[in-house]
């Protein structure tokens, strides 16, 4: 399996490196090529989380209706002022959003395991390679940074842009829809 | 709103420029280069050698993590996770510790390369936090669409964050052996197997039977409230001693200065651990502070968050620690499908069966972590 992973590595080096020489200017190019593998790292991971929500979607449904009711609950409790009954319907309605905290960790998996993998790409080709800071930033992140400094909010940027895409996108555009459904439903 | 606001950024470029000077140094981290070129070398354990085929980092002959195993483990973290919850991040944690036999490496240089021990410990810890601590990343942005975060929590329990974290990798970064961070984060296991033990009592159980009466007692009258998203959280006061907010008709009031506290002493143990943030935060806020699970959520969610993002950037970008790239993804990959299967899973195992499972797993290693790290005492 690692020999797998290295030969995918490869060839996956020649493919992305093309977007890294367009305009033959190495800043220019540089922010271009990680613009493109940071939006290719974000339209991977949205791919696999949407097919999450799909497969399990009254589990979500189930999940998220247990902590409504529950959290009504205790504030009914509360107003009624009864302390007590507070309290346990508090910690009850706790141990259940903590279950939905932590699958929705696991779906931030889905949405993030692109990212290793092009920074262990990037780390091959631009290692070595550092931006220097201008103050007052030198005085908080170092003199220079490297590649992750740069990929990250890169990254950001791809994903808002990206949410403003969505909505245009096939097969994408389906998955806006369900979400703003599912939005919907449960503000009524 | 606005003093809210002037404070946090008062105090955040109070922290962001004055901690890095009057904190200790550099905390004698080192690079990898330099860790490896200061290594006695050799052809025996605990020793580099030069001429060996580059492993785990890149560090000659360092061990060569199995993608498969790498992938079926985090496929086993992912299921717990979405079954149990809190307990998938210490299984995050023995995987990088045990199964894959970073452990068993980095304590090999223990005598004869102490730079590389604690240098190949402070990556198994940022490999904790990756997986862990971006879990609330989505969780944030649902919350504030449905408008529960609060700014004055949020604002506290990220300022005690921050100054937790930048104090955790200025202070340990590069200091920390295997052995001493393998016995603390068995110290934690053990107590958090303790309190489990604890809620399977008919002391611990007696809090589910009382919210179990009082829900019948209130389901009808819950039945005729409107929706919780309706509202929205709104601050009322605010002042360092006592902040109110109101939420659903009721007034709510909480301490930034607990909350502060909470949110240091809590991202502390995060930060050096790699795990425990998450799960922390809320049944702190909730017990200890007091406040209704409904409002603090999304801002602990956050906090977790901001929280996470500052240790990983603070020992990525400042300390210059490594992670092993393909490991982490495949990590990610692993935890993803074992969260798909999870939910399907659940419904044949009941709850208390696997609670127990655990509770003897978190019994075990945290015994056997804390007997090995702290005492050097090989236990089963």
């Amino acid at each position: 399996m690692a020999g797998i992973y290295h030969t995918l590595t490869l060839q996956a080096d020649s493919f992305l490196i093309a977007f890294y020489r367009i305009t033959g200017y190495s800043l220019l190019d540089y922010f271009i090529g990680t613009m493109f593998v940071a939006f290719l790292c974000v339209t991977i991971g949205e791919l696999s989380v949407s097919l999450a929500i799909r497969f399990n979607k009254r589990y979500l449904d189930s999940m998220a209706k247990e902590i409504d009711d529950k959290e009504m609950l205790a504030l009914t409790a509360y107003q009624a002022g009864d302390k007590d009954s507070y309290r346990s319907l508090n910690k009850e309605a706790t141990d259940a959003w903590g279950k939905q905290f932590f699958t929705m960790a696991a779906y931030s998996a889905g949405i993030l395991w692109p990212i290793p993998f092009a920074l262990g790409w990037m780390q091959t080709r631009f290692s070595g390679v550092e931006f220097e800071l201008a103050f007052p930033f030198s005085l908080i992140f170092g003199k220079s940074v490297g590649y992750i400094f740069t990929f990250i909010p890169i990254y950001i940027l791809c994903r808002i842009l990206f949410k403003y895409m969505r909505p245009h996108l096939p097969y994408f555009k389906g998955i806006q829809i369900f979400l703003n459904s599912r939005d919907t439903k449960e503000s009524h | 709103m606005r003093k809210i606001i002037l404070v946090f950024c008062s105090m955040l470029l109070f922290f962001t420029y004055v901690a890095p000077f009057i904190l200790p140094g550099d905390a004698g981290a080192v690079t990898l280069e330099e860790a490896i070129s200061q290594a006695a070398k050799g052809t025996e354990k605990g020793y580099i050698n030069p001429d060996a085929q580059k492993g785990y980092l890149g560090i000659p002959g360092g061990p060569k993590v199995n993608p498969f195993i790498g992938l079926l483990w985090a496929v086993w973290v992912g299921w717990i996770f979405s079954t149990v919850g809190a307990f998938g991040g210490i299984m995050a944690g023995v995987g990088h510790m045990t199964v894959y036999g970073l452990g068993a490496y980095a304590n090999t240089f223990k005598t004869t390369a102490p730079d590389l021990n604690k240098f190949i410990t402070d990556s198994i810890r940022v490999s904790n936090q990756w997986l862990v601590g971006l879990s609330a990343l989505v969780s944030s942005i649902n919350y504030h669409r449905q408008k529960r975060l609060v700014p004055a929590l949020g604002v506290f329990l990220g300022m005690g964050a921050l100054f937790a974290t930048l104090l955790v990798v200025f202070t340990t970064a590069g200091k920390i052996r295997f052995s001493q961070y393998q016995g603390w984060f068995g110290l934690c296991v053990f107590v958090i197997g303790g309190f489990m033990v604890y809620e399977m009592t008919p002391k611990g159980q007696a809090s589910k039977k009382a919210a179990q009466a009082a829900a019948k007692a209130f389901e009808e009258t819950a039945k005729t409230k409107g929706r919780i998203e309706d509202q929205g959280v709104e601050t009322l006061k605010w002042s360092l001693i006592k902040t109110e907010i109101s939420f659903f008709g009721q007034t709510f009031s909480f301490s930034p200065i607990w909350a502060f506290v909470g949110g240091f002493f809590i991202s502390a143990l995060a930060s050096f651990l790699g795990v425990g943030g998450g799960f922390l935060y809320v049944p702190f806020l909730t017990s200890v502070v007091g406040l209704p699970m409904f409002v603090v959520a999304g801002t602990s969610a956050l906090s977790v968050l901001i929280g996470m993002i500052f240790a990983i950037f603070n020992f990525m970008i400042l300390k210059g620690v490594m992670v092993h790239w393909p490991l982490i993804g495949i990590e990610l990959i692993g935890i993803f499908i074992g969260s798909m299967i999870g939910p399907r899973t659940g419904k044949y195992i009941p709850a208390k069966v696997l609670k127990g499972i655990f509770i003897v797993l978190a019994l075990y290693i945290g015994l056997r972590y804390t007997l090995r790290g702290f005492f050097g005492i090989q236990m089963l």
